[in-house]
């Protein structure tokens, strides 16, 4: 076990041990349970198959409305990135419309699209799309212009560049937008499943305050933590897999370490 | 018959304000087929201007630009330009081998001919043993040495190359230059070749031009360079001439002043 990984364990030792006394000497343990009771719910309920049904079912919306979200994202912020038209009529609406979180566009999807399934994939795809536009647009409209240059004295038609020299430069922003949008994803699906759901963790934390059971509560939150975590690490895994030559000159620039 | 004819050309460029600059004024120029030609001038005076019209990056305010006494429009693969900003004018995505291979790729040509035309110019920079890296791993130099194998692989009859090794220390600057001329004797490419270098011109060059203080910049004078090989600062032959273009573009950033 390396020095790193010893702190990581210390550190989550003291948080726990802190947390339980807190919870034993000053708070109500009837609504923050210490992490003891917490954990034998998390053991519980993973064992009757119920975590894993609200997790899944909170997952596959997210694959579902993120995957979308993602195509139509990169789509129109190529487009945006490649026509000045294109980025004359739609950049002024997005600066606009970027302030907005998803988390707020809840109650208007439910209002159009219902209580079922679709109104929780739009909440999702709008989380998604607006980063990835975003970060895409940036990602084209930043490269360089002699490396365009360049692609054009060695007889490089149009179609080419974008193919061969737009895209490709532009891949590192693209990514960057793509796992912001995991994130905001997360943060669209659980607000939804709070409104109006019947599975899925957001429903779970909220059925838990309303029938007072806190260690329920904690084991949602929990598995917020544990999802968001993984599905991070599986993406940048993913990434650094498949498109290592495109991320090679982020990683190679960065220079600061931590001190 | 000229390589490359310049008629001239001029350029205007107009800011927000609607205020016009005259950067070139009538630029008359040829440039013969294998020759070294290289424009020496003070920062900021249009040399990459100029350049950059003859690349076709540029459209001319007036006058024309010809190569084999075809009017050129726009970029053509018979023009190749050598940036100095090297990290981003290579691929970074891109292997060394896929880097040098782009040319050819582009133009159509099989997978085993690309193969032999990439390893034949990385040889002649000295680089076959580095092809399955990518450019970061590279030093300036090599980098750099990409970027010429780059443009050979492509067979262009006119390397455009503008200030290519500015910004290289003077170790590496003048291995590449003593390279550089070994690959233009091997290849008799025509070489249009920018830089504010007195010495780094004279090493190279069997023509030179100074060009005068912007605006409204021309040719000042043209010079037919036939020095002693190997060609060494130290000859009392080239130290004169050093001197005598040096007072030239001297005299043009003191005018500069003075209109300032």
């Amino acid at each position: 076990m390396s020095k790193n990984h010893f702190i990581s364990g210390f550190s989550i030792v003291i948080f726990l041990v802190v947390w339980h006394l807190m919870s034993v000497n000053y708070f109500n343990p009837f609504l923050i349970p210490p992490p003891i009771k917490i954990a034998a719910k998390i053991f519980e309920m993973s064992g009757d198959g119920e975590l894993f049904f609200h997790v899944w079912a909170s997952l596959f919306r997210v694959i579902v409305g993120y995957f979308w979200g993602c195509v139509l994202g990169i789509t129109i912020g190529v487009s945006i990135g490649l026509s000045k038209l294109m980025n004359d009529y739609l950049d002024p609406p997005l600066q606009f419309v970027r302030n907005i979180t998803p988390v707020a566009i809840v109650p208007l999807a439910i209002n159009v699209f219902g209580l079922e399934e679709a109104s929780k994939y739009v909440v999702i795809i709008y989380g998604t799309i607006i980063p990835v536009i975003l970060n895409t647009a940036a990602g084209i409209i930043s490269v360089p212009k002699i490396r365009i240059q360049a692609a054009q004295c060695l007889g490089a038609s149009r179609a080419d560049i974008v193919k061969h020299v737009i895209l490709p430069s532009a891949w590192p922003f693209v990514l960057t937008g793509l796992r912001l949008a995991l994130g905001f994803s997360f943060m669209g699906v659980v607000a939804a499943e709070m409104i109006a759901a019947d599975t899925g963790v957001g429903f779970l934390i909220m059925q838990s305050r309303n029938m007072l059971l806190p260690e329920q509560m904690f084991t949602g939150l929990f598995m917020l933590g544990v999802i968001g975590m993984a599905t991070d690490k599986t993406f940048q895994f993913v990434i650094k897999k498949v498109m290592r030559r495109y991320m090679i000159l982020i990683t190679a620039e960065s220079g600061f370490k931590g001190a | 018959m000229s390589k490359l004819s310049l008629t001239n050309v001029t350029k205007n460029f107009s800011n927000s304000s609607g205020e016009t600059t005259c950067v070139l004024k009538g630029i008359d120029l040829e440039v013969a087929d294998g020759a070294f030609f290289t424009l020496l001038g003070a920062s900021g005076c249009g040399k990459s201007t100029l350049l950059n019209i003859i690349a076709g990056f540029e459209e001319v305010s007036g006058g024309n630009v010809q190569i084999d006494g075809h009017a050129i429009e726009g970029p053509g693969t018979d023009r190749t330009v050598i940036f100095q900003d090297v990290s981003n004018a290579l691929f970074p995505y891109m292997t060394v081998f896929e880097n040098v291979e782009f040319g050819p790729k582009m133009s159509g040509q099989g997978k085993s001919d690309r193969k032999l035309t990439v390893e034949k110019y990385l040889k002649l920079v000295s680089l076959e043993n580095d092809a399955d890296k990518f450019p970061f791993e590279l030093s300036g130099g090599m980098k750099q040495r990409v970027q010429i194998a780059r443009a050979l692989a492509n067979d262009p009859d006119i390397l455009l190359m503008d200030e290519p090794f500015g910004a290289l220390d003077a170790i590496t600057k003048k291995h590449l230059q003593i390279e550089l001329r070994k690959i233009w004797k091997e290849t008799g490419k025509t070489i249009f070749y920018i830089t504010h270098d007195i010495i780094e011109a004279l090493i190279l060059s069997t023509r030179l031009a100074v060009m005068t203080a912007g605006p409204e910049a021309v040719l000042k004078e043209i010079l037919d360079i036939d020095l002693a090989e190997p060609r060494s600062p130290a000859n009392p032959e080239f130290a004169a001439l050093y001197q005598k273009i040096e007072d030239s573009i001297d005299e043009e950033v003191e005018k500069r002043k003075f209109n300032e």
